[in-house]
């Protein structure tokens, strides 16, 4: 990646070139409610980011924008160090962004070989699907992640929950994400499987993917990131360190979006802190 | 034995097919014997196929439409615009039969890209933009010719359609039946050899034998039963009827679409959860327009199949044929909740259907009661779905 930079975008101080994203002033609007407000929020290689808030505080909405499910209102998307457009989920899959939704994404009548390529199935060279290969290819992931999972030409709809999830999480593994974004990953699983899901964090994190993280969970966040985003109303509280916050203080900025006392906002946004 | 049942459990055999085909030869069978042997007669049967063609030619893609949650219900009236369009440009302009075709299927295009961008790019729903597309193109049907039968002469024409000399003999029959069982076991020896190479497990070789040899049965008996029938004073017996072998070839294409293609996944993909296509980058909007595409593609077939064997365009052509379409597709297992159905389901639909109904014919039943008793199978047809969807866990 490195060879590929120009010399203007290494200039620009070793702070922002290692930046994996920066969302710069994203606004999102649906009719008249301002879902998203002018929110800035940076993500490192490595680095998982845990994006908090109310049901409706804009979280969801602002990593689907970065997802490309949602257009952008205005705002710029900041990837290495370059300024990008993500229209559609294909461009953001393009640009190495996985997402997991807490609906999964999953289409329930095809089986969990189809949802792992759905969108981009393997072909052989007369543009058919490769159907062998792409069975091949699923086993293997499915097996990196559970050893017992060997069902996978049923329809998805007669996995169980823990099954599902690592068929979504496939997802993201098969086609080498950059920049995962997890919404929810462990809400409906058991102990076991979120177990599971904590250890895949900490892997991707060993190789430098960088993930977003939403959750309600606070052991989870904890345990699991490094930075903590809160968001209410659409607009950003602000940004921590999670080991330099308590669990109460987390929580206050959620319900009342009261920014805690003394307790300094890291790291920020490259350009604000000039 | 224990062993090869156990495999025959372990298969991926889709039983709902192997149930509809025993329904299918049950219905077969009780006819016969009330008509005394008529019904199974090869006269019969060459006329069940050949009347079955139109109906079946548009299930095939009518499958694909409600798999989608979409539905057409202005198939018929397209069809009948479509089909009197050529007839009158053949009869009253002197048009050859291939440029009459040609402006055929460039007015169904047309037709379908209108409805098919209201669909996916206005998101008006299918039922309304289509329940207007069948009373306009019926209308249209109408204006096209002033209401006035065009009746077809080019010989050629007549035999798209069947009947006297629509037949393509024996000889050439043998050797399509022969190339589809010799295409049947090259595919299923490719399959297994793919299977093995990519360590994907396999089915016995005695379950692979029988999906094999069945359709080969099924495809051997065909040939010679639409070989055994000779009209009276004719040389040579007819052999496949031309319209059957369109519906099968369009069979065939359109069930390797569903399986082979990108298109195909596609479309079931976005049946399962339109939601989740969207979100994994699925292009939605493109699928479904070219889902209208195809359909005016095969609308136009069946326009010419059907004005072929009437041997007129006329503008009540195809009055209800999108009842009778809808209603093979649901027969043959596709479910209107979407996500879930087969072409070889609705081949199989549409051929019920017609069976009961000529079966029904020869026996002197009165037109009433034929359509009550159509319309309590169609009623049986989804009843057994949802018990079916129930029983194997399958609950869309």
């Amino acid at each position: 990646m490195s060879s590929t930079m120009t010399p203007s975008q290494a200039a620009v101080g070793t702070d922002t070139s290692r930046c994996l994203v920066e969302l710069r002033n994203i606004n999102k609007a649906f009719g008249g409610v301002q879902a998203v407000d002018d929110v800035s929020l940076n993500l490192y290689p490595g680095e998982v980011v845990a994006v908090l808030g109310h049901n409706g505080a804009g979280k969801s909405t602002l990593m689907k924008m970065l997802a490309g499910a949602y257009p952008i209102d205005s705002g710029d998307v900041v990837i290495s160090g370059e300024k990008v457009s993500v229209r559609t989920p294909s461009d953001a899959q393009a640009l190495g962004i996985e997402s997991i939704y807490q609906t999964l994404a999953l289409a329930d009548n095809l089986d969990s070989v189809a949802n792992l390529f759905l969108g981009r199935e393997l072909l052989t060279s007369w543009r058919t699907l490769d159907d062998h290969r792409m069975d091949a290819e699923a086993r293997k992931v499915f097996h990196r992640l559970n050893k017992n999972f060997t069902n996978v030409r049923i329809p998805v709809r007669r996995l169980s929950g823990g099954q599902r999830q690592v068929v979504a999480i496939s997802r993201a593994i098969y086609f080498n994400a950059r920049i995962l974004i997890m919404d929810e990953p462990t809400a409906a699983l058991g102990p076991e499987e979120t177990a599971m899901v904590g250890n895949l964090i900490q892997q991707l994190k060993a190789e430098g993917v960088g993930i977003f993280l939403i959750s309600h969970d606070m052991h989870d966040v904890f345990a699991l990131s490094d930075r903590v985003a809160v968001m209410k109303n659409g607009r950003m509280v602000g940004t921590y360190n999670t080991k330099d916050v308590t669990e109460d203080e987390v929580l206050g900025m959620i319900i009342s979006g009261k920014k805690p006392d003394g307790k300094a906002q890291a790291p920020r946004h490259p350009t604000t802190t000039a | 034995m224990s062993s090869i049942l156990q495999s025959v459990k372990r298969a991926q055999v889709d039983w709902r097919m192997v149930l509809m085909s025993g329904v299918l030869v049950v219905v077969a069978l009780i006819f016969n014997i009330l008509s005394d042997g008529i019904f199974m007669s090869p006269e019969n049967l060459y006329n069940i196929a050949q009347q079955t063609a139109v109906v079946g030619i548009l299930a095939t893609v009518m499958v694909l439409v409600i798999v989608t949650r979409h539905i057409d219900l202005s198939v018929g009236s397209v069809m009948g615009f479509v089909g009197v369009l050529i007839a009158y440009l053949m009869y009253s302009e002197n048009w050859s039969w291939q440029a009459a075709s040609a402006t055929g299927l460039a007015a169904s295009v047309i037709v379908y890209a209108y409805q098919g961008a209201l669909v996916s790019f206005l998101g008006v729903p299918a039922f309304v933009v289509t329940l207007g597309g069948l009373m306009s193109f019926r209308g249209a049907a109408y204006i096209v010719a002033d209401g006035k039968t065009q009746p077809i002469a080019d010989p050629f024409f007549l035999k798209l359609g069947g009947g006297f000399n629509g037949g393509i003999g024996t000889t050439a029959s043998w050797t399509i039946g022969a190339i589809l069982c010799v295409g049947l076991m090259l595919s299923m020896l490719s399959k297994r050899r793919a299977k093995k190479a990519y360590g994907v497990p396999t089915n016995s070789l005695f379950v692979d034998g029988l999906l094999v040899l069945l359709p080969m049965l099924i495809v051997v008996a065909f040939v010679s039963v639409m070989n055994s029938y000779q009209i009276l004073n004719k040389p040579e017996a007819q052999g496949i009827p031309i319209p059957v072998l369109i519906w099968g070839a369009v069979a065939m294409f359109m069930s390797f679409l569903v399986h082979r293609t990108r298109f195909g996944r596609y479309i079931f993909a976005m049946g399962g959860n339109p939601d989740a296509a969207a979100l994994v980058g699925i292009p939605v909007r493109r699928v479904t327009m070219l889902l209208f595409l195809l359909l005016s593609v095969l609308t136009t077939i069946a326009a010419i199949v059907a004005i072929s064997r009437l041997n007129a365009g006329t503008n009540s052509l195809g009055n209800n044929a999108e009842l009778l379409v809808i209603a093979a597709t649901v027969i043959g297992g596709t479910a209107l909740a979407g996500g879930s159905g087969t072409i070889i389901g609705s081949v199989l639909g549409a051929l019920i259907m017609q069976c009961i109904d000529s079966g029904m014919l020869l026996l002197d039943v009165s037109i009433g009661t034929r359509y009550v008793v159509i319309g309590q199978v169609l009623i049986a047809a989804v009843v057994f779905d949802v018990a079916y969807r129930k029983w194997t866990g399958d609950v869309l």
